[in-house]
This record gives C-alpha cells, sequence and structure tokens, in this order.
C-alpha cells in the first residue's frame, strides 16, 4: 500500500457563532490523517461535532461556522492558507467533494440534474463545453451504473435512492482527491441503502477518488466501509485506530460504551446504534476545561476533572484521550467482562 | 409539450368548474335568505306609490324577469341564459340605466387601477423581499417591521393616508374621481392629464399595501431557501455565490407567483373599497351605489363581475406559472 | 411549556406586539371605569369640533379674574384673527382697488388696517372676483372691527322687568380666569365626530366592539378550519377530497364577494355586531383549513402516531393526543391572523355600508364609514377619521407581530 499522504489535518479549532452572538466550539483541535487508498470512518452521537468536522475539512467557512485555527492540508496544498474565492475554484468539488447528510434536498428542485452538473464543472473550468460535459457525465453516470437518462430529469422525479447516487456521481465527476459522505445512507430504504454503500465502496476501485472520510452512527456499517476509525466526543477526538482495533479492543471508555452494544448477533447488526450510553454531552457552549466525559464515565476519578487529558498515542496510529494508562483500560473491561459471564452463568 | 397541455386542461377545468359554482353561489346565497329579493326590490321600488295595480304591474314585470314564480332550476337557467346574454336587468338606483351599461362604464376603471397596481406591488414587494433576506442587518431591520406595518393597514386606510397627506394637505394630487368634474371623457390632452392625475393616489395606495405584504412572504420564503440544503451542496462543489443567490431566489419566487393567485381576490377585495375612498368611478364605487341605493340586481351583478374577474386573473397566473416552474411539465409528463 | 413561554418572550417582536396588544386592552377595559357616559352620546350640536379643552365660556365669566400684563397677549390676539393668508388676500384687494403695491406693508399690523379701514368698501366688487370671495372678504371685515382696540368688553344682561339691557361687568384685556377654577370644563382628546360624539370615548367603546367581532369571527373560523383540516388531513380518502375541493373553491372565489352577498342579503335590520361577526367567520376559514390539513398530513405517518393506531386509540383520541398538539402553536397563528382578518373584514364591510346595523355599539368600521359619508377625509377632520384608522392599524400590526414572533420561535429557519 503507498503511503501518500491525501488529507492532513492539524489541531483544526472551528465554532459556531449563535443569534445570541455565543460560542460554540464543535470542532476542538482535531488532527487526522488519511493516506492514498484508504477510507477513514467518525463515529459518535449525533451532537457530538461529527458532522461540523465534515463542513470544517473543506476549508471553505460561512456563517454561522467560523474557522479559528489549525491547517488543512490536501495532497500537500495547505488550503487553511487560501483565499476563499480561490479555494472554492481550486479546491472545492476537484480536490474535496462533499456528500451532505440530507441528500434528498440537496439537488436544485428546479434544475434537471446535468444542467446542475454544467453550472459545477463550469465553476471550475468556464471554457469547458455543453457538449463535453454532457460526454464526461454520461460516462461517470454509466461507470457508476446510472442510467443516462437521469440527466434529463429532474430531481422531483427520481427515487430517494437514485437522488442520493446521483448526488454521490455528481459530487466525484470532477475526480477529487477526498470525499467526505456525512450520512449518506441514513435516510434511505434498506435495498437503497445497500446500493449507496456498494458505490461508495466502488468510487475508489473505479478511481473516482483516492480517499474517502465516512461519517455514521450506524457502527456496523463503518466496520464494513472503512479502514480507520475515530470516535468524536464533544467536538474533540477520544479514540482513534484501525476499524478492528476501535470496534473489538476499544480503549476509551466512551468507545467502550458504544462498541459494547456492537457483539449481539441475534439483535441483528443493522439495528444497533451507537449511544447507549447514560447521560447526556456537555454544553459546547461552556466544556469543562477538563476530560469533557467525566461526568458520564463509569470509572471517574478525581484526577479526572483536574486537568485537560491530551490524547495519548500508543503507536501505529492508535490513540486515546484518557488518563488512565492503557494497561489499566484493559484490566478494567477484562475484569468487567469476567463479571458479566459470571452473571450470565448463575442465571 | 404534452405535459404542458395535461397541466392546462386540468387548471382550465378547475376554471370552469369554479366559474360555475361562483355563478351557483352568487345566485342562491341571496335566494337563501328569507324573504323574496322581488317583494324587497318592488317594495323599495313602490315607495310613495300609492296605486296598487302599479305595484302589481311592477312586481309582475320583475317576477317575470327574475322568474321567481317558476321552479327554482328553471330560474337558474333563466339567470344563467340572461348573463351570458350580458342582461343584468336594470339599475333601480339608476332606472332605466341596464345594469349593464353601469357596470360597462365602471369595469375598465377597475381593471385598469387594480392590475397594474397588483402587479407592480408583486414586482417591487418581491425584489425588497429578496433583498432583505440576503442583505440581512440594517436593511432587513428596517424593512421588517416596516413591512409587517404597511401590510397591517387595511388598503382604504392607505387611501386615507394617502389622500389627507397628499391630497388634503399637500395638495399635489386631487381628492376624488377618476378625472377632473368639469371634463367630459374625450381624447384630449387635458382629459389624458387629468386621469393621470386622478390615477396616481388609488395606485400607490393598492401598490403600498402589496408591497408590505408580498415582501414580508418574500422574505421568509428566501431566508427558507437560503437555508436548503441545495445550496450548501452548491457551494461546496464550487459554484460561485452570484449563481447559488440564482437558484435561490428563482425558487423563491414560484410559491410567491402561487400565493398570488390565492391572494388575488383577497386583494381586488381590498382595493375595491380602496376606490371607494377617491370616489374613482369602478367597480368599488359602483357596488357602494348599489348599496346605498339598495339596488340589488347592481349588486349581483357587480359581484359577480368581481368573482369573474378574479378567477380569470387567477387562471392567467397559473397558467403561466406551468411555464416558469419546469416541474410541472415534468411531473405531468408521466 | 414554561420553556416554550420563555422562548417566546425572548423574541422582541413578540414582546413589542404583546405590548401594544395588551396596552389597548387595558384602555378598552379601563376607560370606561373611569369615563363613564354613553359612548354614543350626543354632547356637541355641530359637527366636527376639533381636539382640545373646551371651557365654558358662562362659566369662564362667574369665575374669580385674575389681571396679568402679558406683553404678547394682544399679538396673539391679532395673529388668531389675521392671519398671514387674510394679510395677502387683503394685499390682494388693495392692489386690484388700485393701491400702488409699494405702499403697502403686510407686516406692519396698523398701517395694512388703516389702508384697509380707508379703501375697503364691502359693496364694491372686483374685476373677475366670484362672489364665494367676495363673502370671504366682507367675513374678514367684520372680524377685523375693533382688533385694535383696547377697550374692555361689556358683559350686560337683560333686566326681567324692563327688558333693558344693564352692565352687569367689565371683561378687561388683562383679565384671565384659572382653568382649574372654572366649573365645566370637558377635555376633547379627538374632539366630536359628525354628529358631535365624543370621539375618544366612541373609540374606545369602538374598539372593544371590534375586538370581539374579531374574536368571535376568528373561534369561528379557525374552528371550522381546524375541524376541515384535521378531518381531511387525518382521514384522508373521500372526505379528503370532498373537503380538499370545497377548500379551493372557496380560495379562490373572493371572499370579500361573499361577504357583501351575504351581508346584503341578510338585510340591514337583521346585521348586528354578533351576526356580522359570525358571517365573516364562516367565509374566512379556508386559509385555516388548507394550512392545518398539510400540517397534519406531515404528522400522520409519524411513529409516535402510528404507535398510538396500533395501539388501538380511537380516531378521536389520536387526534386529540397525537395530533393536536404538535400543531397547537400553528393554530394559535392561525387564530391570531383571524382575528386580526376579520376586524379588517368588519372594517370594510362598514365603509362599503354593508357593516353592523346598530345604534348602540360602535364599531371601528362604522366610525371610519360614518367620517367617510361626512368626508372627513376631505374636509381635513383628521379627528375623526384618524384615530380608529390607527387603531385598526395597530391592532393588526401587533397581532402580525406576535404572529411573526411566534413564526421565528417555531420555525427556526426563519430565525437570523
Amino acid at each position: 500500500m503507498s503511503k501518500v499522504v491525501m488529507l492532513e489535518v492539524k489541531g483544526l479549532t472551528t465554532k459556531y457563532i449563535t443569534r445570541f452572538q455565543e460560542d460554540v466550539y464543535a470542532v476542538d483541535h482535531v488532527s487526522l490523517t488519511v493516506e492514498e487508498g484508504r477510507s477513514l470512518g467518525i463515529a459518535g452521537e449525533s451532537g457530538c461535532g461529527k458532522s461540523t468536522l465534515a463542513l470544517s475539512l473543506m476549508g471553505y467557512y460561512f456563517p454561522p461556522l467560523h474557522y479559528m485555527s489549525g491547517e488543512i492540508i490536501i495532497d500537500g496544498r495547505t488550503i487553511t492558507e487560501m483565499e476563499p474565492d480561490d479555494i472554492r475554484r481550486e479546491i472545492l468539488g476537484t480536490e474535496i467533494a462533499y456528500i451532505p447528510q440530507a441528500a434528498m434536498n440537496a439537488l436544485n428542485p428546479t434544475q434537471k440534474v446535468i444542467d446542475f452538473i454544467e453550472d459545477v464543472i463550469q465553476a471550475h473550468d468556464p471554457y469547458k463545453t455543453k457538449k463535453e460535459i454532457y460526454d464526461l457525465a454520461r460516462k461517470s453516470f454509466e461507470v457508476l451504473g446510472l442510467p443516462a437518462d437521469v440527466l434529463q430529469k429532474y430531481p422531483v422525479e427520481l427515487s430517494g435512492g437514485m437522488k442520493q447516487r446521483t448526488v454521490i456521481a455528481t459530487s466525484v465527476i470532477l475526480s477529487p482527491k477526498v470525499l467526505i459522505a456525512d450520512e449518506p445512507s441514513s435516510a434511505l430504504d434498506v435495498t437503497s441503502q445497500k446500493m449507496v454503500i456498494k458505490m461508495l465502496k466502488n468510487l475508489m476501485e473505479y478511481g473516482f477518488i483516492k480517499s474517502m472520510i465516512f461519517i455514521t452512527h450506524e457502527l456496523p456499517l463503518l466496520y464494513n466501509v472503512t479502514d480507520d476509525i475515530m470516535v468524536m466526543y464533544a467536538g474533540q477526538i477520544v479514540e482513534k485506530g484501525t476499524a478492528q482495533e476501535v470496534v473489538f479492543d476499544p480503549l476509551h471508555p466512551y468507545a467502550k460504551g458504544l462498541m459494547g452494544s456492537i457483539i449481539v448477533p441475534e439483535k441483528g447488526l443493522r439495528e444497533v446504534e451507537l449511544a447507549a450510553i447514560p447521560g447526556v454531552p456537555p454544553n459546547l457552549k461552556n466544556p469543562p476545561a477538563a476530560c469533557r466525559f467525566a461526568e458520564r464515565c463509569k470509572y471517574v476519578r478525581a484526577e479526572c476533572e483536574a486537568n485537560p487529558v491530551p490524547l495519548h498515542y500508543v503507536g501505529g496510529g492508535r490513540a486515546y484521550r484518557c488518563i488512565l494508562p492503557e494497561k489499566e483500560l484493559r484490566d478494567i473491561y477484562a475484569k468487567e467482562a469476567r463479571t458479566r459471564e459470571v452473571h450470565e452463568h448463575a442465571r | 409539450m404534452k405535459g404542458y397541455w395535461k397541466y392546462f386542461l386540468n387548471k382550465l377545468l378547475w376554471f370552469l368548474v369554479t366559474l360555475v359554482c361562483a355563478f351557483i353561489l352568487n345566485f342562491i346565497l341571496p335566494r337563501l335568505m328569507p324573504g323574496d329579493p322581488v317583494a324587497a326590490i318592488v317594495a323599495r321600488l313602490a315607495q310613495g306609490m300609492s296605486n296598487a295595480t302599479g305595484v302589481q304591474a311592477i312586481y309582475q314585470q320583475y317576477a317575470d324577469l327574475f322568474g321567481t314564480n317558476r321552479p327554482i332550476y328553471e330560474q337558474f337557467f333563466l339567470y344563467m341564459s340572461n348573463v351570458v346574454r350580458g342582461n343584468f336587468g336594470y339599475s333601480f338606483s339608476q332606472y332605466p340605466r341596464p345594469v349593464s351599461e353601469v357596470l360597462g362604464a365602471s369595469i375598465w376603471w377597475t381593471i385598469a387601477l387594480q392590475f397594474p397596481a397588483i402587479i407592480v406591488g408583486w414586482l417591487i414587494g418581491n425584489t425588497l423581499g429578496a433583498l432583505a433576506a440576503y442583505v440581512k442587518g440594517g436593511f432587513d431591520k428596517v424593512l421588517l417591521p416596516v413591512s409587517i406595518f404597511v401590510s397591517s393597514l387595511p388598503p382604504f386606510g392607505m387611501a386615507v393616508i394617502l389622500m389627507a397627506v397628499f391630497a388634503v394637505n399637500l395638495r399635489w394630487f386631487p381628492t376624488s374621481g377618476g378625472y377632473g368634474f368639469d371634463l367630459l371623457p374625450s381624447a384630449t390632452w387635458s382629459f389624458v392629464w387629468s386621469v393621470i392625475v386622478h390615477y396616481q393616489l388609488p395606485f400607490w395606495s393598492i401598490v403600498l399595501i402589496a408591497i408590505g405584504g408580498q415582501a414580508i412572504g418574500m422574505r421568509s420564503m428566501s431566508i427558507y431557501e437560503l437555508n436548503a440544503d441545495y445550496v450548501k451542496y452548491s457551494r461546496f462543489l464550487g459554484i460561485k455565490d452570484r449563481k447559488i443567490v440564482g437558484y435561490v431566489f428563482r425558487n423563491a419566487m414560484l410559491p410567491q407567483i402561487t400565493g398570488l393567485a390565492l391572494s388575488i381576490g383577497t386583494m381586488v377585495g381590498g382595493a375595491l373599497v380602496a376606490e371607494i375612498i377617491f370616489s374613482y368611478p369602478g367597480l368599488g364605487y359602483t357596488l357602494l351605489n348599489g348599496v346605498m341605493g339598495q339596488d340589488y340586481p347592481l349588486i349581483s351583478a357587480s359581484t359577480l363581475i368581481v368573482t369573474i374577474m378574479v378567477l380569470i386573473a387567477n387562471f392567467v397566473i397559473e397558467i403561466l406559472y406551468g411555464f416558469i416552474d419546469p416541474r410541472i411539465k415534468a411531473a405531468q409528463a408521466d | 411549556m414554561k420553556h416554550t413561554i420563555r422562548q417566546i418572550f425572548r423574541s422582541g417582536k413578540f414582546v413589542v406586539g404583546f405590548s401594544i396588544f395588551v396596552t389597548i386592552l387595558l384602555i378598552v377595559i379601563v376607560y370606561p371605569l373611569i369615563i363613564t357616559g354613553e359612548p354614543l352620546g350626543i354632547i356637541g350640536q355641530g359637527t366636527f369640533f376639533p381636539p382640545g379643552i373646551y371651557v365654558s365660556v358662562y362659566d369662564s365669566i362667574g369665575s374669580p379674574s385674575y389681571t396679568l400684563f402679558l406683553d404678547d397677549a394682544a399679538a396673539k390676539r391679532i395673529a388668531s384673527k389675521l392671519s398671514n393668508d387674510d394679510r395677502l388676500a387683503m394685499k390682494d384687494w388693495l392692489i386690484a382697488d388700485g393701491v400702488p403695491e409699494n405702499q403697502i406693508d403686510i407686516t406692519d399690523t396698523e398701517k395694512l388696517l388703516d389702508l384697509w379701514e380707508k379703501e375697503y368698501d364691502p359693496d364694491k366688487g372686483l374685476p373677475g372676483m366670484t362672489f364665494a370671495k367676495q363673502r370671504y372678504y366682507q367675513r374678514l371685515n367684520d372680524s377685523l372691527e375693533g382688533l385694535l382696540s383696547t377697550e374692555a368688553a361689556i358683559i350686560a344682561a337683560k333686566n326681567a322687568e324692563t327688558g333693558v339691557l344693564e352692565e352687569t361687568g367689565v371683561v378687561k384685556q388683562s383679565d384671565y380666569v384659572n382653568v382649574g377654577e372654572v366649573a365645566s370644563v370637558r377635555v376633547l382628546p379627538f374632539g366630536t365626530d359628525n354628529f358631535g360624539r365624543d370621539v375618544l370615548t366612541e373609540l374606545v367603546a369602538a374598539t372593544g366592539v371590534s375586538l370581539q367581532i374579531g374574536l368571535v369571527a376568528g373561534l369561528i373560523a379557525t374552528l371550522i378550519g381546524l375541524t376541515l383540516g384535521l378531518l381531511a388531513g387525518y382521514v384522508g380518502g373521500l372526505m379528503d377530497d370532498v373537503i380538499v375541493f370545497i377548500t379551493n373553491l372557496f380560495l379562490v372565489i373572493p371572499t370579500f364577494v361573499l361577504l357583501i352577498l351575504i351581508s346584503f342579503s341578510i338585510g340591514q335590520e337583521q346585521r348586528g355586531p354578533f351576526v356580522i361577526a359570525v358571517v365573516i367567520g364562516f367565509t374566512a376559514w379556508p386559509w385555516t383549513a388548507r394550512a392545518v390539513r398539510a400540517q397534519v398530513i406531515s404528522l400522520r405517518n409519524r411513529d409516535h402516531v402510528n404507535l398510538s393506531k396500533l395501539s388501538g386509540h380511537s380516531i378521536a383520541h389520536i387526534i386529540l393526543t397525537d395530533i393536536l398538539p404538535y400543531i397547537a402553536s400553528y393554530v394559535i397563528m392561525a387564530l391570531i391572523l383571524q382575528i386580526s382578518l376579520g376586524i379588517l373584514q368588519e372594517a370594510a364591510l362598514s365603509i362599503l355600508g354593508l357593516g353592523p346595523k346598530t345604534t348602540e355599539d360602535p364599531t371601528l368600521g362604522l366610525m371610519m364609514q360614518w367620517a367617510m359619508i361626512y368626508q372627513a377625509h376631505i374636509l381635513g377632520k383628521w379627528w375623526a377619521y384618524f384615530p380608529p384608522l390607527l387603531t385598526i392599524a395597530l391592532i393588526t400590526f401587533s397581532m402580525n407581530l406576535m404572529n411573526t414572533g411566534l413564526d421565528q420561535v417555531f420555525n427556526p429557519a426563519l430565525r437570523d
């Protein structure tokens, strides 16, 4: 596997300014790396900042979201240093592309699909002719398994699944290096969901994109689709590692809580969602200075609420944000598992 | 084009159905009320008439005209065939002028006043509303309350205020009438100028009211569209803001057009009362005269004409809308 | 619930609208407790007395008099009788009469009056002068009589026995009375109307009646609209088709036309304020029905409704507990809108002469109609039409503001 880094983010911090002029830090010093040919999944409860992270990664900010600090480097170019209009012309759509959460309404309802694609392409290359654009669009759509007559339709004429696939095909029409997909399948029926996921998996294979960030609250999807997983809590990364590691050997108590529900085969993986942990995340207008999870953590100690907790790197890209050493956490989890087994046997 | 025809026929059918229903209502509402309209008319007409045979003769004449001595469905067809031939009977208050003549003199004043005013008000209102949504800040903070206040004013209120300021105090414009009282309708410059001068205040009172309501509607629609998912998505694909604003306003405009179709009846109703304030020689003033003179045929005919005008306007807007909104053709095609 | 209310009161627009409305409501309730008297009692003989403080002339004479030496008293007296327009008119007359223009100085009152006295002849018509103009000069001349006099005015009473006038008192130009000591003083902030009634008292009563008309009309319209909207949206099927057809029909047929036809047909005798309110209510429901239906349809397939259906609850139960609470905010906004619409419709109908026929209860629309019939707007008698107009505008404005505020709370997309 090649080691070319497609997307590198260092200490990215962004905030929302509400209409009452309050600051909400939804993305707090996030750093991550995605290499060519790999996909990164981001998990967390709703409101944890994962969707905001997706928006922030685009490098193109408009109210109420504001950039504070940090760097975003795409294939060697630091886009956080560029002018907004240059980002619009040179980066968006061509280097990094986005698939929105509610793709149902992502297409302008009064425009044919092909007209929208024309606007997208001409925003970057005003000299492309209609004919060239049409040929390009038809080819990409066919490769991705979409009928070419979709191009001549209005969004209202497309079914939900078809609309979502059209959005995906449109997003990657300029072969971006990074694709950010924010819950692309959450509002669809099972069949459409499968087709969308299959399509996303194919994108890299067919060379439309070089790397992908996939955001969802459905754990099994994350495990099946992505190579690496990052767990967010209250605007911060609390754990990252390969999919295998994070799902089957989580270190952070929050990640552990999330993943705890995954290995319940009889329930059917699809039904299982994240966030089965009692309590609510802290208010990001005024987050605790120390560990943000302390309030809900089963293993909380006095030290937890004293100082900010840094992210501990434990090698191989693995990291977690907790004051307890790796070994101690593993011991606690092992002990818990044993007592649970004993309980189950007793019954 | 096939899709459009389907839409057109659908709307045409709806237009005809509403027309018939409006007709029936116009016919039946006065007859639902206790008392015989003809008796009421004759009672009024025969005031001061001591000759009983004369009263009887008048009664007979109107009973024949309205066919009140026949079954109700026959009356309806009689009424319909009379209306279709433009025969609304005689005006009581302006006897012996036929109603059709009274209306014929006033209807064009109303059309020439109201439709341009409503269209101008709609255009200005939508532009201001879109600007308020896009520019935000101080402009929006001023425009919104002002628009709410203006649209809270009844149309006749705006008419009274404009008249008090510009006609009574500043004397820039005349207070009443459609043209100078010392002139006769003719194709002379002085007459045309007089008509133009008399046109201003009624026109602007209707325009201002329309601006208020439309600006509020367009502002909400635009804000709604500006927050739509496709705006964010288009931005993230690198499309220029100017182009996206184009999408937004086009999409926000479409509901405003259907909104106009639905509210045109209310707007015309309000504008009729504004006409009265200026004694403008249109349908509003004719209606007032009808009410004051207890002139039943005149009222019935005026309301019918107003309804038909509104229905036609409504139909025309819907038809135009079919051309403007591409989804109509697409949705009907399959 | 508490949270929602707190949020509503954080909206500036709602608070402003609410304050205006409550102020109006308080005035309507409190005013009659302080100023009692028939709202439609005729207190003045004559039409359109201007706003101001009315002091009994008779009582003034009998009140203790004080002597004040005020320098500007004479100037004020002259100015009130002889306006600048009058001076210009005098100049015109004199020039037309052949006096050279440079001899006339309209700023020097004494000289001007001297000249006028010398030259003016009431019987002399000037070429091109209308009769009305001639009358104007005659009146002006009469009022100038004794303007520069410094003599006191004599008060005389007729001797009951001899019938001869006998001097009973003298009023010097430096005599003053204290308004507070005059027995009868009446403040008429908005003057009187065309029938000589106190406009303010009438206005307060009219506002109360108009609000009641609006409330009755709004409640009826909302109730009908809500019922039809719920039936169409929730029950669906044929019921939906029929209701949608009727609603659309009444949406395009102008409401105002229906109002005219019905009000006219009811006949003048039967048209009380309540009847008008009912008629308005029965013609205003289609908007609400349409809006409620749309809301209900979007709710119909929500999980909690489906759950309730599966639990075997009755339609009435589902509508009451699973649908109504979710559209309550919407219905309240519709009600507010309908109330203000009802007030506007009453006013429009009244101006047409189809408003309530009443001799006891004024309404805002009737006040407008009376003022219009007596041409207050053309005669510039603003106090007769402007107060009711402003009240209508303030009521509807406050309600629209409240609605905009509520809308911003319940539809967050409209916020910024």
